[in-house]
């Protein structure tokens, strides 16, 4: 091994969501430098919300992603009811599970089959894929359709939906409307169970971190809305307690902010936390599904949150078939949420991992501050902490391949660029 | 010919010029769309896949890096690569891949004929919630060129 210096520089970073570079420095096999820049410009969602009604929350932060955008409609709705003190349950909240499921579905989709899994049969893209496995490409989108159908069953459309709103829905749909989709989801479970069992025989590099994983936990379902916020770690609170457990902050060369526990640093949140966390939630027959994938809790190895995000699908899939199978309609399709001063937390998981919003409201309802941390800005350090660790096997290979396992390694948390740009007033101290 | 001639916006809405491909479809809505031909849109590439399965043709509307920004560009797909322009999409797979990969993976379904209208935009740098001025401006020129295309194709014999 030489002790010779290289730079693996990607400019724009391709199959991930929005824009971003990578610059990692090599001495020997020791990384010296890496910088995960995501230059995606700032969109400033936080200071728009500012003096819009706490009715317009949700609406306005679904527009941060046209991939998980139930992800923000129901941390916005669940943080400016805790701040309303209104509590949703019963049907709407099935409703709003109904919803989140077919988000989970669409986005974890399109990330395995399209973005992730050319990696791991050496395809430069989706496209040099299909050529050979067009069948399962096919399959992946129809599995994504089946998401995004139930997503505007729900939402009134697929991308952007418009009929959630604070306190439930604006009209609930009819039972007969849910069960007609039955099939098609019934059809993407079986599907899904292939194709875990398909991706199992992946060539899985041999990494592990010791990461610490945070995940919502709920009593007794596998985690979506709400819940505590609890880590590997030992970590369990409330989720107003996050301003207190974590914090983040700016660096020079990215428009997202890293985000840190509170004296302690790097975690991750997404599917392999979900999964270490709350593996007992997971419904029966997917412990079985994903025992038979050979994974096993703790997962540490983040090549294989491609298989966790599959076990994801295949329990969104059956939780949403026993949802409708059980659902009966409201009696009203909102509960009514006057405006009132206060602030509230709410918490989600999105596909990508924890999602939460805080909102200060004034008594008219008026939004005074918001505050929204997405996962991919939670994730960034740990993001480059795996690159770093890889390292030794980085200069091992040529530059060709190194640069490609980078990517990999990146796609491993299906960061979404465009949710994280964040901007923060530049503070200038005067001695 | 069966099937309706498909005119397909690509952008999302708040992302500034990148809705472009949406304000070109919302301007054709408005002045009401020809006999025949549905107006669509799409937030993403992956979304564009089944709505290319149609045996009419296809227009595709989006907003691509080029200077100067507000230029309309009239585009076969595999033009897209072969001169250097890039469609706004922030979600891994681009127009020009949508495309390829519906031919690939559905040869027989996918519509015969599609072009692209592209709007150039400058690279976003900062937050805008409308069109930038030179953008909107193209946004009734893209339109009459949509217009064009299809009276040009329904004038076609093979498209008859």
């Amino acid at each position: 091994m030489t002790n010779r210096t290289r730079t693996l520089q990607v400019d724009y970073l391709t199959r991930v969501e929005g824009e971003t570079s990578l610059t990692l420095r090599l001495e020997g096999d020791k990384a010296t430098d890496v910088r995960l820049s995501i230059f995606e410009p700032p969109r400033f969602f936080e200071a728009l919300l500012r003096g819009r009604s706490y009715l317009e929350a949700p609406d306005i932060t679904s527009r941060i992603c046209g991939i998980c955008p139930a992800a923000y409609l129901m941390s916005a709705c669940l943080a400016v009811e805790d701040a309303l003190g209104v509590q949703v349950d019963g049907p709407l909240r099935v409703l709003r599970r109904i919803l989140y499921c077919g988000e989970w579905i669409e986005s974890h989709a399109l990330h395995v089959f399209l973005l992730h899994a050319p990696d791991f049969l050496g395809y430069p893209d989706a496209l040099s894929m299909a050529k050979r496995h067009g069948e399962w490409v096919q399959r992946g989108l129809r599995i994504k359709k089946a998401g995004n159908t139930l997503m505007s069953i729900l939402g009134g459309r697929s991308i952007h939906p418009i009929n959630v709103r604070v306190g439930g829905f604006y009209r609930a749909p009819s039972r007969a409307e849910l069960e007609a989709h039955l099939p098609e989801l019934r059809w993407g479970r079986a599907a899904t169970a292939e194709a875990l069992e398909w991706m199992a025989g992946f060539p899985f590099p041999a990494f592990e971190r010791a990461y610490e994983f945070v995940s919502l936990r709920h009593p007794s379902e596998y985690p979506l809305l709400g819940g505590r916020i609890v880590s590997s770690e030992g970590l369990d609170i409330p989720v107003h307690g996050w301003d207190a457990h974590f914090e983040e902050t700016q660096v020079p060369y990215s428009n997202a902010l890293h985000a840190r526990r509170v004296g302690r640093g790097a975690y991750l949140c997404g599917p392999l936390a979900r999964f270490n966390l709350n593996f007992d939630r997971l419904a029966p027959e997917v412990q079985e599904a994903a025992r038979r994938a050979g994974l096993s809790v703790p997962c540490r190895n983040p090549f294989r949150a491609l298989l966790v995000r599959l076990v994801e699908v295949l329990h969104a899939f059956t939780e949403a078939i026993q949802l409708i199978e059980r659902y009966e309609e409201p009696a009203a399709p909102y509960v009514d949420t006057p405006a009132r001063a206060g602030m509230g937390s709410g918490a989600t998981e999105a596909p990508r991992g924890l999602l939460y919003h805080r909102y200060t409201l004034d008594p008219d309802g008026a939004i005074r501050e918001a505050r929204i941390v997405p996962p991919t800005s939670q994730n960034q350090l740990s993001i480059e902490d795996d690159l770093r660790t890889l390292a030794p096997e980085l200069a091992s290979r040529s530059h060709a391949e190194a640069t490609r396992l980078a990517e990999q390694a990146i796609r491993n948390h299906d960061p979404c660029i465009s949710c994280a740009t964040h901007f923060l007033t530049l503070k200038v101290e005067r001695a | 010919m069966s099937g309706r001639t498909r005119v397909i916006g690509l952008g999302q809405a708040a992302a500034g010029d990148d809705q472009v491909g949406l304000a070109v479809i919302e301007h054709l809505r408005e002045r009401g769309a020809p006999d025949g031909v549905e107006l669509l849109t799409a937030a993403e590439p992956s979304a564009l896949l089944p709505l290319l399965e149609t045996p009419a043709p296809v227009v595709l509307v989006d907003a691509v890096l080029a200077a100067p920004p507000g230029e309309v560009l009239v585009l076969e797909p595999e033009e897209l690569e072969q001169r250097g322009l890039s469609t706004m999409s922030t979600h891994g797979l681009g127009v020009a891949q949508a495309v390829a990969l519906a031919r690939v993976l559905s040869p027989a379904a996918v519509s015969p004929s599609i072009r692209i209208i592209g709007v150039s935009i400058s690279p976003p740098g900062r937050f805008q919630q409308g069109l930038s001025p030179d953008v909107a401006a193209a946004v009734p020129r893209a339109a009459e060129h949509i217009l064009r295309t299809l009276t040009h194709w329904s004038q076609e014999p093979r498209h008859a």
